[in-house]
Order: C-alpha cells, then structure tokens, then sequence
C-alpha cells in the first residue's frame, strides 16, 4: 500500500506555475470554476503570485517540446494561462508572466517575489489604470493596386501613353509602370503604417512595434503590415478606439483592415530593470 | 462600419499566442523554459518550437521583461 502510494507521487510529481504578480489579494473562486483549474496565491510581504499546480512531468525539457507542438496541449494551456490572468487582471492591476514560468517550491517562489520586490512594485505602480491594447495592420494587395491605378496621376498619364503608342514602345511603359506601381506601393505601405502608428501612439502612454507574423501564421489572405501594442488610461480606451475607427474608414478603400483588441494583460509593458547582484 | 474591438476574450489562438509565448516577464525560476529565445514557426497555426531550453540553477541570470527581437 504504501509502496503503490509512493509510486503514484512520484507519477504525479507537481510543480508550481506562475501566471502572474499583483498586489491586491485575488478572489480566485470564479477563475477555477470558469476554468476548472485549481489556482491559488502565494504572498510574500503584500505581494501575491497567483499559481497553479501542474504536473512535472508535462514541462519536462523532453515533454515541453513534444507539449508545445501539440496544438490540443498548447492552446489548452495557453487560454488557461491568459484565461487566469485576465480572471486577476478584473480586480486588480497584474504583472503578467511568460507562459510556463516554474518553481519547485513555495519558498523558491517567495524568494523570488522577495528579490524581485522593487521591479514588482515599480510596474505595477506604472501599469496603475491602464490596459494595453493592440492593433494589427493588414493590407490587401489588391484592393491597393486597384485603389493606386484609379487615384495616381503618374499612373494614369502612363496608362493614357500607352494607349496610343506602338507596340515596342508599350511594352516599356508597361514596365515602367510596373516599376512606378511598386514604388508607390512601398512608399503608400510605409506612409499608412507610419500615420497610423503615429496617430495611435498620440492617444497612448507607451506603444512598441511587433514582430509582423507571417501569412502562414495568420492564415489571412492579407499581409500584416503593422503589429503594435498600446498601453492606454482606461479613460482614454473610447477615443482610442475612435481612432481605430477613423483610420479604418480612412483607409478602407486602400485596402487597410485593422484588428484591434484588448483589454490585455500588459505583456509588452512590464519590465525588470535589476537582476540579481 | 462593424465594431472594431475584438475583446481579448474573443480572441484568436493567434493573438493569445502572439503574447503569452512572446511577451511577459521572464524570469529565472527554478526551471525556465526560455521561450524567450525561441525561434517561432509556425505552419498554419501549428506551432513548432524549435529550440526550447531548460535552465536550472539559473537564480541571478539577466532577465528581461517585453522582448523585442528582430526577426
């Protein structure tokens, strides 16, 4: 008996995982039955982790990779690990954690809630009444092409010479075109993305550029032209979003989609300045 | 015009992983899966990681918060 009760704790060896810091005690109760995980806090000094419990074995440097391939596992963990800290985020202001971030123990845990204190207490006095919100950027080609050939003058005066010339003579000014028409493209692709990072910025506090991610990974037909994050006063979230708005009808028929979400967690906004020394 | 705000909520497995695998606080736990510096690559949205590494020990390591790095 006891053997067997040996062995199935060493099968269910347990570590801690953390989702995030906050300094407001969390009421947990609604995030476990919303997502059937057993979570808790562990404080340290009026600083609270909230945790879960996770089995070992699933995060094991083996495991994690074959885990992380898996779609089921991935994105089972992930909504579970954004899923609790936007649970935490309702009430509180949090410092949000990358996805599997471990601890043996408590006291690890508190150890690390001790020396990172000041890092801890300095964000979360930043992020105070603010939620980040992010905007990305896509372009149909082709809606901009035909946009470009019905507005640009060069490009029409071009369209008119080739109209009426020979046929030697029309084969270059189609390239010539065709050259014209990728210039203006790139210049048009930057100017839009700049004018609306630019007047997206002015309603933020902070804002910072992403990775743009590849049609493979976004699986549109469009390709992401600006990949961007905001951090925004609660009170400024509506005229923000007005010139989400703006832009959107602005750009439309140059082919510009925006996709704007948010409340997130502040990931692109926390930062520990000190290590350890 | 539909509503441009998509609640985070509502978002898709795409935006969800563009933080949680990307962003946040790293810091050195007892044992951290330095998501930070892996190559993401994504097919569709399978999502492989290449090189996923396991530190231990690694208490008083630099750490960073929001990475940025250039593709």
């Amino acid at each position: 008996m006891d053997k067997r009760e040996g062995n199935r704790q060493n099968n269910l060896s347990m570590c801690i995982y953390l989702y995030c810091v906050t300094d407001k005690m969390p009421s947990l109760e609604r995030i476990e039955k919303d997502f059937g995980a057993k979570v808790y806090s562990v404080s340290w000094n009026n600083l609270y982790a909230v945790v879960g419990s996770v089995p070992e074995d699933e995060f094991s440097k083996e495991n994690l990779k074959k885990n992380l391939g898996d779609m089921e596992w991935l994105e089972t963990r992930v909504r579970i690990h954004e899923g609790v800290i936007e649970g935490v985020m309702k009430n509180a202001c949090v410092i949000p954690f990358k996805l599997a971030t471990l601890f043996n123990t408590e006291d690890n845990l508190k150890a690390m809630l001790e020396e990172y204190s000041l890092d801890i207490k300095t964000n979360l006095r930043d992020l105070e009444g603010k939620e980040e919100w992010g905007v990305k950027i896509y372009l149909s080609m082709e809606m901009l092409k035909d946009a470009l050939l019905k507005q640009d003058e060069g490009l029409s005066a071009i369209d008119t010479e080739i109209c009426s010339a020979s046929a030697g003579k029309a084969f270059f000014l189609k390239k010539k075109k065709e050259g014209l028409l990728s210039t203006i493209i790139n210049e048009r692709i930057n100017g839009y993305g700049q004018d609306s990072f630019e007047r997206l910025s002015k309603q933020s506090i902070r804002s910072c550029i992403n990775k743009i991610l590849p049609k493979e990974v976004t699986e549109r037909q469009e390709d992401m032209i600006l990949n961007a994050a905001f951090l925004i006063e609660k009170e400024g979230v509506s005229s923000f979003v007005a010139v989400v708005d703006s832009l959107k009808m602005q750009y439309h028929e140059s082919g510009l989609f925006f996709d704007c979400t948010g409340p997130w967690p502040p990931y692109n906004f926390v930062s520990f300045q000190s290590s350890a020394i | 015009m539909d509503n441009v705000v998509i609640s985070s909520k509502n978002a898709t497995l795409l935006e969800v992983l563009d933080r949680v695998l990307d962003k946040g606080v790293v810091i050195s736990g007892d044992i951290v899966i330095s998501v930070a510096n892996v190559d993401l690559v994504y097919l569709g949205l399978k999502v492989l990681l290449s090189s996923v590494e396991t530190m231990e020990g690694m208490r008083g390591a630099p750490m960073s918060g929001a990475n940025e790095e250039p593709t």
